[in-house]
């Protein structure tokens, strides 16, 4: 039904274009699927019994201390060190 | 012959034959129905009047006592059906899309009462899908409509037209739950094969509407009553975790939100990647609150490239505790973040993160290890440190320029002349690397500041920001008030102050045990075998 009004102008202008990648769509919406089964050894939760371990990250911590923020924190702690020194 | 009485005949077939594909496919009600539905409309308007079309219905609608094996009969809320149907062809104007979307509620909902005949009912299941698929459809489009909606809203004030259309959908959701032709553990027959279908439109419409609280009650009489999900087709099981795992995630139940949206990612074949980057959108933010980052193995999959910019530069700022860089990226991509429902969520729930690599990098840039081997004095972090930096932060967002010519990162480009001069223009000259920005600090917002806009960061501040994070298990030892600092327990066990101090936060949120029967892996609205 929604084909026979014209999508109502609630943006104006402002969109910045960059933010908004193509693949995502305008909607919210989660499309239904072409299909409405499928076999279980199509999909990734067959395989390894739905281990997903390498899929994410658990240990991240950053100890590199010669990148750019670091250097910057560490020139205004001796600053403030030092002059409370002073 | 009247185009309504061959119509009536051809229904009263299908009845009896107990055809639900054939009742499905011509109880049609779209505008893009081919031109006979178009015709008969016309029929409708100028040939009958309201009674004189009643009493056709129920001459060609005859309700048969005797009904051979196999076969069926009208009953009395078809024959209403059936009414309210012409009646929808006839008044029907699409032009006026609140009058369409009131007239096919009515006709839903009788839809939905004859639906609910325990012996014949169940042949209306297609054709009560379709029909609460168009309502749906029309409620989202008018949703987007305020213009239109508004009028509505002053009549009735409590309840918006997504809410009403998700209630009459809601009821057709309960019949197919609580009908009997199927144990509860057994494969779903009769009307309980609809009760997921049902479940996961009565979602779609809640979430497109912004109604996300709603949903409560459907997960609530799932998990009571309904069949297992492993029971129903994949489409059906994708889609519901989906929305259940988005239902857990606006309530900040992240870890029953990941559990809900990894199963329904790794459900989903590789091919369908619209599909599975919409699921990662949430899956992904989900995982980084749980301090799981996506590994690079994800983000180079096909359906994380939308994403990967979004997200990878959100986790490096988390890394090092970079308040900068993570404000900046939030207010880079705002309002894709905001229309993705993620945006308050991410800016306050990931600070308790930022906040706990931020003392950990001050600890890593101050801490002497004892000159003697065998000291047994704790590790500390002194917490006037952490308060140079927070400030330092704090003055950053408000603008504040590196005033020192041989500051780092500062691009070479910047004329030499104007570096000189807001030096000179700095009032706190000699006890920061920063001068004041020269039109005066720029107003943050609550959330863009380091506290609270441009609220001052206090050593309270930094004293209460540690004891929270203590409480939460990020970061293992005490603040020792007098001293003004946080002393680490359990170095020499660990091996490392810093291990010690900032424990892993995946294993640490994974591990938290509120109540003593609490299991991790339970979803409210999952039900599984």
């Amino acid at each position: 039904m929604a084909s026979d009004t014209k999508p109502a102008e609630e943006k104006p202008a402002e969109q910045k274009p960059e933010q908004k990648p193509t693949a995502l769509g305008e909607d919210d919406e989660f499309e239904d699927f072409p299909v409405d089964d499928w076999p279980e050894d199509q999909t990734e939760a067959a395989q390894g019994s739905g281990e997903t371990k390498h899929l994410w990250e658990e240990s991240w911590d950053d100890d590199d201390t010669t990148d750019d923020f670091s250097a910057q924190l560490k020139e205004e702690l001796k600053k403030v060190e030092a002059a409370k020194r002073r | 012959m009247p185009l309504v009485i061959q119509f009536l005949s051809q229904i009263r077939q299908f009845v009896r034959s107990q055809n639900g594909d054939e009742l499905r496919a011509w109880l049609q009600v779209e505008p893009g129905s081919p031109q006979q539905y178009h015709n008969l409309a016309a029929e409708l308007r100028s040939q009958f009047r309201q009674q004189g079309l009643e009493t056709i219905i129920d001459k060609s609608l005859p309700q048969e006592d005797d009904v051979p094996e196999g076969q069926a009969t009208v009953w009395p809320g078809f024959v209403a059906f059936m009414k309210d149907y012409f009646a929808f062809w006839r008044d029907v104007d699409y032009e006026d899309l609140l009058r369409a979307h009131q007239l096919l509620s009515g006709l839903v909902n009788s839809c939905a009462t004859a639906f609910a005949h325990p012996t014949y009912g169940a042949m209306l299941l297609k054709t009560s899908m379709s029909l609460s698929e168009t309502l749906a459809r029309l409620t989202m489009t008018l949703n987007r409509r305020p213009d239109l909606t508004r009028r509505l809203r002053s009549v009735d004030e409590d309840k918006t037209i997504a809410e009403s259309s998700a209630e009459i959908i809601q009821k057709i959701f309960t019949t197919c739950l609580t009908d009997r032709s199927s144990g509860r553990y057994s494969k779903p027959e009769g009307k309980k094969i609809g009760v997921y279908m049902f479940a996961n439109l009565v979602l779609k419409l809640l979430f497109a509407c912004r109604r996300t609280h709603l949903a409560k009650l459907i997960f609530v009489t799932i998990s009571t009553i309904s069949p297992p999900l492993a029971l129903y087709p994949a489409a059906q099981r994708v889609t519901f975790l989906y929305y259940l795992g988005r239902f857990n995630f606006s309530n900040n139940h992240y870890l029953r939100a990941a559990l809900c949206l990894q199963e329904a990612y790794l459900q989903t074949p590789r091919q369908l990647v619209s599909h599975r980057t919409n699921i990662l959108t949430y899956l992904i933010p989900c995982n980084i609150l749980l301090g799981r980052f996506p590994s690079q193995t994800l983000l180079q999959r096909p359906e994380a490239q939308p994403l990967t910019a979004i997200f990878f530069p959100l986790c490096q700022a988390i890394r090092s505790g970079n308040f900068i860089q993570f404000q900046q990226h939030l207010a880079t991509h705002e309002t894709w973040l905001f229309e993705k429902g993620l945006l308050l969520t991410l800016t306050h729930r990931l600070r308790p993160l930022l906040w706990r690599a931020l003392s950990r990098k001050a600890f890593i840039l101050t801490y002497v290890p004892p000159t003697d081997a065998s000291s047994r004095k704790a590790a500390t972090l002194d917490l006037a440190d952490l308060l140079t930096v927070a400030v330092y932060l704090q003055r950053r967002l408000e603008g504040w320029l590196p005033s020192n010519p041989n500051a780092l990162g500062r691009p070479q480009h910047v004329n030499p002349l104007l570096m000189k001069a807001l030096a000179n223009n700095a009032q706190d000259q000699g006890t920061s690397t920063l001068a004041p920005p020269p039109g005066g600090p720029k107003a943050l917002r609550p959330n863009e500041g380091m506290i609270w806009g441009n609220a001052e960061v206090t050593p309270e501040d930094v004293e209460m920001m540690v004891a929270t994070l203590v409480q939460q298990g990020f970061m293992h030892g005490f603040v020792a008030h007098g001293q003004g600092r946080f002393a680490i327990i359990g170095a020499k066990a660990k091996g490392s102050p810093v291990l010690a101090g900032w424990p892993n936060v995946w294993q640490t949120i994974r591990d938290r045990r509120y109540e003593e029967d609490f299991d991790p892996d339970e979803v409210v609205g999952w039900v599984k075998e």
